[in-house]
């Protein structure tokens, strides 16, 4: 056990080995001749694996912004030792900015609805054309990763000032500022998962699926912030982690996984059951072969396994248990964005040395920004009026 | 009920001179029947190992639940009555989930709640059985079985009054 002396005068900050950052660059290395090669020999599977991977790492750093945003409003103490690691998984957003607006070059071999000519043909897309449309489209992107940004930058300053000046108004200010933020990540982030998941089908509707994009960012955004977490305390910083925070990451994972689950059912029970041609489409183009098995692979990822090993008091305090649950959520949320992009941009279910690099690739950038980020400060905040609570938490 | 019970008990004012004397009794191998405070401790808990396996019993209870549920729906909806609704299949499978998920919490919430009541013998119209009133006020108890303390009793009582016990007296359990 530490005393708070100890914490004082702890200046515990991440240096990353160079031998890492190596790896890094080779991972994106990886990626960039994946992708050269996807261009060259299959452009939509290219495109489809630029819009599966960007929308993987950009709901991650919107679940972790969202994930703090939380911890403030709840005024929760056990997480406030933590939270520099939400904050650097957030720090990837002016990049996944980047790589959004490079999309445009992409926009027809992705979306159905923005072939030239083809309001001329298809009635629905006529009529949802005044929203769906490329100036539009890519007006939505600037507007929702600017309020992102401008969000994740001031909090993060307010955080950085805290360290250095302590006091309690920027404890206050940042609880303020959560509070708008929540409230732009609701309306921005369902508007954003229409866009790029749902209006893949632009024929096809569907109310919860926002929501359901939504807690799968969250939930697989709470499983990265906890793989952080314990592999910065398995390399020596951290050294306040114990079980009874583990046990709360795993709370998160758990609770988040069976509302993931929750809605998933509902989604598909009421298409199931309702049956109307327009909303049973979806799923009758995702029933055969390999996607029927995905649909089946998503249930048993995302909610069935976190479900029955994270259940015991036991499991979800250790190391041991929860990192096996944490790959099989990554993997999770992999095969959902998969299920979801591959039928409508590629048509068949391909995967291969190009999925896998670009996914490297990806990786290795979104590890790279993170750890940039967490090298900036001290891994753990200075006068948060929370950080004892935090370090003797025990329940 | 328990006949002629007798029991040292040691009244304690706050939450950290009650832990104190607690750890100490318990480093001394003092056998501690039972401690009473007015809201859960952490130290309390841990310390008197009185692990609970009701979380286990309600999976068991949920798993069983799940099981008799789609059983017995499928048996009603596909065996023994099957009906035709709106060109569906006899086996609504999803149907049945939302019905089994409703079910099987309020299965379980009944039968932890029966296990817990015959684990713990209380029944609608028992009789508080409080050994001290004030323990549901704002004191700390600590209770200790005459025939089993693991020391003497003048040495307990020094001990529980060197820790700042504001009161130690002893009481027969069936004179309440």
């Amino acid at each position: 056990m530490m005393t708070s002396k100890d914490m004082d005068t702890m200046n515990d900050k991440l240096i990353v080995p160079q031998k890492f950052k190596n790896l890094l660059f080779g991972m994106i290395g990886i990626g960039v001749i994946s992708m050269a090669a996807g261009f060259v020999l299959d452009p939509q599977r290219a495109w489809a694996n630029y819009l599966l991977n960007n929308y993987y790492f950009v709901s991650l750093a919107i679940g972790a912004a969202f994930f703090g945003a939380i911890q403030y409003i709840a005024q929760a103490g056990w997480s406030s030792a933590f939270k520099r690691i939400p904050e650097a998984m957030a720090s990837y957003l002016p990049v996944a900015a980047v790589f959004f607006l490079l999309m445009y070059f992409g926009m027809h071999t992705i979306f159905h609805w923005s072939e030239a000519g083809i309001t001329k043909t298809d009635e629905l897309i006529a009529h949802k054309s005044p929203y769906l449309n490329i100036p539009f489209f890519f007006l939505r992107v600037i507007l929702f990763f600017g309020l992102w940004i401008v969000m994740v930058r001031l909090l993060r300053k307010i955080s950085l000032k805290e360290d250095e000046v302590g006091g309690m108004e920027h404890f206050y200010k940042s609880e303020k500022y959560s509070k708008i933020f929540i409230f732009i990540i609701a309306i921005s982030f369902t508007l954003f998962a229409i866009d790029m998941i749902m209006s893949l089908e632009p024929h096809w509707y569907s109310g919860i699926f926002a929501a359901k994009s939504f807690i799968a960012a969250f939930l697989h955004a709470a499983t990265v912030i906890t793989l952080i977490v314990i592999i910065l305390n398995k390399i020596g910083h951290l050294p306040m982690l114990n079980r009874s925070h583990l046990h709360d990451y795993s709370r998160y994972i758990f609770m988040l996984s069976i509302v993931w689950g929750y809605f998933n059912f509902a989604e598909f029970m009421i298409i199931w059951y309702g049956n109307l041609p327009e909303e049973t489409a979806y799923f009758v183009n995702r029933s055969g072969g390999a996607f029927g098995v995905l649909f089946f692979a998503n249930i048993i990822l995302n909610w069935f396994i976190p479900f029955l090993f994270l259940m015991p008091r036991m499991t979800s305090r250790s190391k041991v248990f929860i990192l096996p649950v944490i790959v099989v959520l990554m993997i999770g949320q992999y095969t959902e964005l998969y299920y979801y992009i591959w039928p409508d941009v590629v048509h068949e279910v391909k995967f291969g040395i190009i999925e896998i690099g670009t996914y490297l690739g990806f990786l290795g950038l979104f590890t790279l920004v993170v750890t940039n980020t967490l090298t900036k400060a001290s891994l753990v905040p200075r006068n948060h009026p929370y950080l004892e609570e935090s370090i003797y938490h025990q329940f | 009920m328990i006949m002629n019970k007798r029991y040292l008990i040691g009244v304690f004012d706050d939450e950290h001179t009650l832990v104190d004397a607690f750890e100490k009794a318990l480093e001394k191998g003092v056998v501690i029947e039972e401690v009473y405070t007015p809201y859960p401790i952490h130290e309390i808990l841990t310390g008197m190992k009185n692990k609970t396996n009701i979380t286990t019993a309600a999976f068991f209870f949920g798993l069983f639940a799940v099981i008799m549920l789609l059983g017995g729906m499928y048996w009603a909806a596909v065996v023994s009555w099957p009906l035709h609704f709106g060109g569906k299949p006899f086996n609504t499978f999803p149907s049945f989930i939302v019905v089994t998920i409703v079910a099987t919490i309020l299965t379980i919430t009944i039968l932890t709640l029966l296990t817990f009541s015959v684990r713990s013998k209380i029944y609608p119209g028992k009789k508080a059985d409080i050994i001290d009133i004030r323990a549901t006020d704002d004191k700390f108890i600590i209770l200790l079985d005459q025939e089993k303390m693991g020391m003497g009793k003048p040495e307990i009582t020094k001990l529980f009054q060197n820790q700042g016990a504001t009161e130690v007296y002893e009481k027969d359990a069936n004179t309440n």
